[in-house]
């Protein structure tokens, strides 16, 4: 009977288990990190945290309308490349500005690129993002073979000590991402978009353009993506083309630890930036622990292992109770 | 005349669905659509409702030539169709599904979320006092019943308003009161100048709710006219072939008195899945059995819960002995085997060789390591028993006929001897020769003492091989025809449900 209520609230929350898996991340770090709630360590982590958030959102979208996005990473890198190489650290703000609208229109090219191979050729979401993914990182490697370059510690120091009426600025974009995520989901896009990840011949039948659904939600993830390139330039000043390749597996277990699931149709954004705000709280855990960096790779997949294998197993043991 | 389909052609590759559908409906009218497995009317529905496209004839909307590319193109000129297999998002809520791509719209382009739950609200009063338990219109489709979710199909298709409605099966899963109140509504939709195309198997609910008829058989409009005019029996006799063209009748088939005296097999009692509601029977040794009945009536649910592939409850005893099997592996240990319908899906790995195909369920015999070319020798053997046309025993199994294929599929299960053979439509899309050495296989396989249980969704192969046949309806068997009583006509009216059977034509 628990149980059950147990899965029924699951169902109606679904980052109910992010927000648990938070809430004791955030007490492990406040032990560890006496410090924690000061306005300055929030904004620390905050502004680290920021670009994944941004990221999961994208990636969130995707699998919403029943795809997956394995690219992201290297959209992120290519942004990344393209601002440390073009404006440089004494480049002016109007470069700056320039070139982060050119990141845009990267973001956007190779959302569309996603999008039409997937939705209009029809290729297997995971496979065709992977390859895209060598793709963008060998682009990104073009433009910056070696790390360095960089952007002028003005405009990062705009992203890293901004606290508007004392709020980290992160804070800001979230609720501004959050706030256009709630109109987007009550329009009929965003019905559209349920009714594509929950049964496309279903939402077909019924005359939903579901060719134009799905490539519209890799264009969403792949300007996410551009977004989550700049904030991480701006928080990091340096350029490295290797800057996204960890962020792809993160942004994925932050979608599906937020509850948004792998077969698509069910969760929302929320949950993933609780999801994306959680795996890295567990960073900072095994940072201030001292233990070493692989056990975040290890910690991150066995996270993904045992969200793709709870309902197989809930499953086999309702099923043995029988 | 609202709408008029004409000398409608469609061809699936080689098969020919219809070769001359005709169909006429006025505004105001009920038409029912009749005709027996596989004569064309979800073919002929389909075409009307743009998700098939014809190959010939033309449809004649209004009296103007009209065509339909796509459900949506059809649904603009008001042709609503309720789908037997659903056409709701399971994740989403009633009141989504219903208004999906048609919901009201605030000025900033945000769902009028109340608008929705008012109409769906209205629309769910159609059907209040149905239902199990209430509705309200933020449930999620995926925790209703069967039934239930028919009614959201049927209500989503009113919603749009549409001048044609077709109900194509669409009272297969309600229960009596929701078929009652279904027909309520049918009758308020006349009113309001509706034309209705009601296709069923049901000849209680044809007799009841519909004005004219339209009879196929073969992919052929065969008779219309106005229902009051013609009788049960006159509509079952239209739907059935006259001259039966089956040549391949079985010679020396048992008779009740013989079948009597062979010893009992298997027999099944109350046997109960989630489809099928109780059903007893006794299966003789060497008796070919056959089971009939529209499809979808729990055959084969009924053959999967004998070979342990789904759970049942009940009880089976194999010559006597009181069986349970968790998993087909139990069932292949005591001499049955199954050949399932979808070769592809279940039966045969495509990619591979014929030789490794025969062989799959017995590798054990060859040892470790395998003496492959014992195994050669014994795939040979079984090759040249089924008379399998191949260029060898090491081409992919994809390079053979249907017919050669479905052969490999019982090849590999006649290696193992069984004693009880299910079949589960083994000749659909087989060809005409390689059917006729399938049905001296089964006769040859009876007169060895194989016992045989064989679904099939031809009505005439049955009629032409079986020493028996049960027809099934609704997860039950609903009639046992056996000697005299085995005809096409008797088969076909069981299935329908209508209510005299003759002895003999």
């Amino acid at each position: 009977m628990n149980r059950r209520r147990w899965n029924q609230l699951l169902l109606k929350y679904p980052f109910l288990f992010a927000l648990i898996l938070l809430a004791i991340a955030i007490l492990v770090n406040a032990i560890l990190q006496p410090t924690f709630f000061t306005r300055e360590s929030l904004n620390n982590n905050m502004r680290v945290f920021l670009p994944l958030m941004i990221l999961a959102v994208g990636q969130a979208v995707v699998m919403l309308g029943g795809g997956i996005d394995i690219s992201v990473g290297g959209i992120v890198s290519i942004v990344n490349t393209i601002l440390a190489t073009q404006v440089g650290l004494q480049g002016s703000p109007q470069k700056m500005w320039l070139f982060v609208g050119l990141s845009l229109l990267a973001g956007l090219a190779a959302g569309t690129l996603n999008g039409f191979f997937v939705s209009v050729l029809r290729l297997q979401p995971i496979i065709t993002t992977y390859a895209t993914s060598f793709l963008f990182f060998g682009i990104a490697l073009y433009i910056l073979p070696n790390p360095g370059g960089g952007i002028p510690q003005a405009i990062s120091g705009l992203y890293r000590n901004s606290t508007p009426l004392g709020i980290p600025l992160a804070i800001y974009v979230i609720v501004l991402i959050l706030l256009g995520w709630y109109y987007l989901r009550h329009t009929r896009y965003g019905r559209y978009l349920y009714a594509v990840g929950g049964k496309a011949e279903a939402a077909y039948e019924s005359g939903v353009p579901v060719v134009g659904i799905q490539f519209s939600t890799y264009i969403i993830s792949g300007m996410m993506a551009a977004v989550a390139g700049i904030a991480m330039s701006m928080l990091t000043g340096s350029g490295n083309a290797d800057i996204g390749s960890a962020m792809t597996l993160n942004s994925v277990t932050a979608v599906v630890i937020g509850g948004t699931a792998f077969s698509g149709g069910v969760g929302g954004i929320a949950g993933p930036i609780v999801g994306a705000m959680t795996l890295q709280m567990i960073m900072n855990i095994i940072s201030f622990a001292n233990i070493d960096t692989w056990w975040q790779t290890f910690v991150n997949a066995l996270i993904i292992v045992i969200a793709l294998a709870l309902p197989g197993l809930l499953n086999l043991f309702q099923g043995r109770k029988k | 005349m609202l709408l008029s389909a004409q000398n409608i052609v469609k061809r699936y590759g080689g098969v020919v669905a219809l070769s001359d559908g005709n169909l006429n409906v006025s505004s105001g009218e009920v038409v029912a659509l009749v005709g027996a497995n596989g004569s064309g009317k979800s073919t002929l529905s389909k075409i009307i409702n743009g998700v098939v496209v014809l190959d010939g004839g033309q449809l004649l909307l209004d009296g103007a030539p009209a065509e339909f590319a796509s459900p949506q193109a059809a649904r603009k000129m008001g042709i609503a169709t309720v789908f037997q297999e659903l056409s709701l998002v399971p994740q989403m809520s009633i009141a989504e599904n219903i208004w999906l791509t048609r919901e009201p719209l605030h000025a900033n382009g945000m769902v009028n979320h109340k608008e929705v739950l008012a109409r769906t609200e209205r629309l769910l009063k159609l059907f209040e006092g149905t239902f199990k338990t209430a509705l309200t219109p933020d449930v999620s489709v995926n925790s209703l019943q069967p039934d239930e979710k028919q009614i959201i199909e049927i209500l989503k298709a009113v919603s749009t308003d549409p001048r044609i409605l077709i109900l194509d099966e669409a009272t297969a899963s309600l229960d009596s009161r929701q078929v009652s109140r279904l027909f309520e509504l049918v009758a308020e939709w006349k009113k309001a100048g509706k034309a209705i195309i009601f296709v069923s198997h049901r000849m209680e609910e044809i007799f009841r709710i519909a004005d004219t008829y339209t009879v196929l058989r073969n992919g052929k409009t065969v008779g219309s006219g106005v229902i009051k005019e013609v009788t049960e029996k006159e509509l079952v006799n239209l739907m059935i072939e006259q001259a039966s063209v089956f040549s391949h009748a079985r010679q020396n088939r048992l008779s009740a008195r013989e079948l009597a005296q062979k010893p009992v097999y298997l027999s099944v009692k109350d046997l109960t899945t989630d489809v099928l509601r109780g059903v007893n029977l006794e299966v003789h040794q060497g008796e070919l059995l056959g089971l009939g009945g529209l499809m979808g009536q729990g055959q084969r649910e009924l053959l999967r819960a004998i070979f342990g592939y789904i759970q049942y409850q009940g009880r089976i005893n194999i010559q006597g002995r009181e069986v349970f099997y968790r998993h087909p592996a139990d069932a292949i240990k005591d001499g049955t085997a199954f050949v399932p319908g979808d070769r592809g899906k279940e039966g045969l790995l495509y990619i591979r060789s014929i030789l490794e195909n025969i062989l799959l369920p017995s590798w054990k015999e060859f040892g470790v390591p395998l003496r492959m070319r014992k195994a050669h020798q014994s795939a040979a053997v079984v090759g040249k028993s089924l008379n399998l046309k191949m260029a060898g025993l090491d081409e992919p199994v994809s390079s053979l006929s249907g017919g050669n294929a479905q052969k490999v599929v019982i090849g590999k299960w006649l290696k193992r001897k069984p004693q009880l053979l299910l079949l589960d439509d083994p000749t659909k899309g087989v060809d005409v020769g390689t059917k006729a050495e399938f049905y001296k296989l089964l006769a040859n396989l009876c007169d060895e003492g194989k016992t045989i249980i064989f679904y099939s969704s031809d009505d005439e192969e049955l009629v032409g091989l079986c020493d028996r046949i049960l027809v099934m309806h609704d997860g039950v068997i609903r009639t046992s025809l056996i000697d005299k009583m085995i005809t096409k006509r008797n088969l076909v009216a069981a299935s329908l449900g209508a209510s005299e059977e003759e002895q003999h034509e």
